[in-house]
């Protein structure tokens, strides 16, 4: 349940509010359709949830809706996405005409609203087919890309690159990610609610009964990592990280995440940090369901220092959330951290468990740096990387498409 | 006097449509096509965009240089580049090239980036709004900046200097559009003497209170 814009005040502050009230003025009426895949669970989701509500406090007449398809669409349509994202991956002509009419059908069900409709988001690659089917349409068509699809799978992005050839406007996290099309590109990186479950302010009790439930020693330092059990994460580098560290100092670690069960890939990993990990007290390894927010939260309030050691990372929102409990991050030098995390200023980018180890020295022994740094990364994130910000985005994008400029200037 | 009306300013981001520069030729060759609001955006409008303020250099092209092609000669004489005090911008992009060529000229091996590390080229879509707020008397100055947002600060004191009176900022212009026998003289003096090149919004906005305040003078 998203909370009302005005509860968001006290967080960013009058001006805006006053900004997002100013761009629905603008856009009163204006029907859009976000269209996704599916109702629950991931990222996508997660933001059309809060979205949709604000843009209709706004004035905007936003609706979201989501493409329905049997299990064999969904397998398709995950190695269409696991093509974008570089995978080699097998898809035949029969499973494209699969991913077409599965689509179609959509259509036939959604063409009213499509149809009407002045601006409609297409997220990531399952509904896109829906633009070629919509021949009567009125609107402009934007397609949003959640995934980085900077390095495809060439075979994949050659029969998806003429179908996104021909919306009006496309929509990547960062530059990075993009490939290039003919139509406006925007930059609009992700965000995090800080009302959420994941992110709002927790009682002392309530950190506390985390903090209890898992056997941490409040007197010392603690390091957190929270991702889920993927080598790309090098979750294994983070405990020879701590090793270094532990012959100095006596600090803690949590490695917590999600998603090991059904994966097989992450079961060899969460093997792997086991065994790492041995008898050793001071590491605690927790494999957290997927609706564990509050004990997420508590766990990066927790932390002296957050760890997100990624060798590769898409935008990184878990760096995101431990800069907004005010705590230093020592991140992967990649991706998305590499927007966030600035050396001496808001953490460290680091290769290796050794300059890990390093990092995390350094601030052990430079403790007023820690409070520094946590504070100056809580004001980056309030600044750039909360949804008020990201719904200002799609705002200002709506406008700019829909007016068809390309002024370097608009007013509201 | 007529009061000055306070705007506020963000950011739309989007690629510019010239592939990526994976090394300094590339880089060069992109510069020298580029579009202006290209350019501006990567000394400029990099204060203002989610990217953190870089201590060292002050212009994306600097940082890069330093940060991916390694190469700290050309990363200095990049980051000395001040785009306000240039007249236009195709002169910038013209000093921009001189440093460059210069650079190319005494090299043996071209620098490149690692894959992943290029450098992208973006521009954006300024979106002004307006903050509500009307200053009446040069008096007020410096408690109202005091109180402005990054993007106020940006779009009164830097962006100003792209739109007319080119190259002043608009509490400047205000102040000399509503002069009246030199008493607006002592801030616009205060304003002409703050040297911005190395501060970040939040420094720039807690330098122009400063030097507002309590200055003597005004209608």
């Amino acid at each position: 349940m998203t909370a009302p814009l005005a509860a968001y005040e006290g967080i960013v502050g009058a001006t805006v509010l006053r900004q997002l009230h100013q761009l629905g003025e603008k856009l009163s009426g204006v029907r859009v359709v976000h269209v996704n895949s599916t109702r629950e669970g991931g990222g996508v989701a997660e933001i059309l949830e809060w979205m949709t509500p604000l843009m209709g406090e706004l004035g905007v007449k936003a609706t979201w809706e989501v493409i329905h398809g049997d299990p064999a669409f969904f397998e398709i349509t995950k190695a269409i996405h696991n093509g974008l994202q570089g995978h080699n991956v097998g898809i035949s002509s029969k499973d494209w005409k699969i991913y077409e009419d599965v689509n179609g059908t959509n259509f036939d069900r959604l063409r009213p609203i499509l149809e009407e409709a002045d601006i409609v988001f297409i997220h990531d690659p399952q509904p896109a087919h829906l633009l070629r089917l919509c021949e009567r349409r009125k609107g402009k068509w934007i397609w949003r890309a959640h995934i980085d699809i900077s390095r495809p799978f060439r075979p994949v992005w050659k029969s998806l690159k003429p179908l996104l050839e021909g919306y009006d406007a496309s929509i990547f996290s960062m530059a990075e990610f993009a490939q290039p099309l003919p139509h406006p590109q925007f930059l609009v990186p992700p965000s995090i609610d800080p009302l959420s479950d994941k992110n709002r302010d927790l009682s002392p009790a309530e950190i506390d009964a985390v903090r209890t439930e898992y056997g941490l020693d409040p007197s010392r330092p603690l390091l957190v990592q929270i991702s889920r059990f993927d080598r790309f994460k090098d979750p294994v580098g983070v405990v020879t990280a701590y090793r270094m560290v532990r012959k100095v100092a006596p600090v803690q670690l949590v490695l917590a995440g999600g998603g090991a069960t059904d994966d097989p890939e992450g079961k060899a990993v969460l093997e792997d940090v086991m065994e790492a990990a041995g008898n050793d007290p001071d590491i605690h390894v927790l494999l957290l369901p997927p609706d564990a927010h509050k004990t997420i939260n508590a766990l990066q309030r927790l932390a002296t220092i957050i760890l997100q050691k990624s060798t590769r990372e898409g935008f990184g929102l878990t760096v995101t959330e431990g800069m907004w409990k005010g705590k230093p991050v020592i991140g992967g030098d990649v991706g998305g951290i590499r927007l966030q995390v600035v050396n001496h200023h808001t953490g460290f980018l680091v290769n290796t468990p050794e300059g890990a180890a390093h990092r995390i020295r350094y601030l052990l022994h430079y403790r007023q740096d820690i409070e520094r740094m946590g504070e100056t990364g809580r004001e980056f994130v309030r600044e750039h990387f909360l949804l008020t910000r990201h719904l200002r985005e799609y705002l200002t994008l709506m406008l700019v498409t829909l007016r068809d400029t390309k002024a370097n200037m608009i007013e509201v | 006097m007529t009061p000055f009306e306070v705007k506020d300013c963000a950011l739309l981001t989007r690629m510019s449509g010239l592939l990526p520069a994976i090394n300094l030729r590339e880089l060069r060759e992109r510069i020298a096509a580029c579009g202006e609001n290209v350019l501006f955006h990567h000394y400029c409008e990099t204060t203002l965009r989610a990217s953190f303020d870089n201590p060292d250099y002050r212009n994306d092209f600097a940082v890069w240089s330093k940060l991916y092609l390694g190469d700290r000669v050309l990363a200095e004489r990049l980051g000395i580049i001040d785009p306000y005090a240039v007249s236009s911008l195709g002169d910038l992009r013209a000093a921009t090239l001189e440093v460059i060529d210069e650079r190319l000229s005494e090299l043996t091996m071209i620098p490149w980036a690692r894959a992943g590390d290029e450098f992208f080229f973006m521009e954006a879509t300024t979106v002004m709004f307006s903050a509500g707020i009307r200053i009446r008397h040069p008096s007020r100055l410096s408690d109202a900046i005091r109180k402005m947002t990054n993007g106020s600060i940006y779009f009164h004191f830097l962006e100003a200097r792209r739109r007319p009176p080119i190259g002043a900022d608009d509490f400047t212009a205000w102040l000399l559009e509503n002069e009246d026998g030199g008493r607006n003289r002592p801030y616009i003096e205060a304003l002409a003497s703050i040297d911005f090149h190395f501060h970040s919004l939040a420094e720039l906005r807690k330098e122009l209170a400063t030097r507002l305040s309590g200055l003597e003078g005004g209608r």
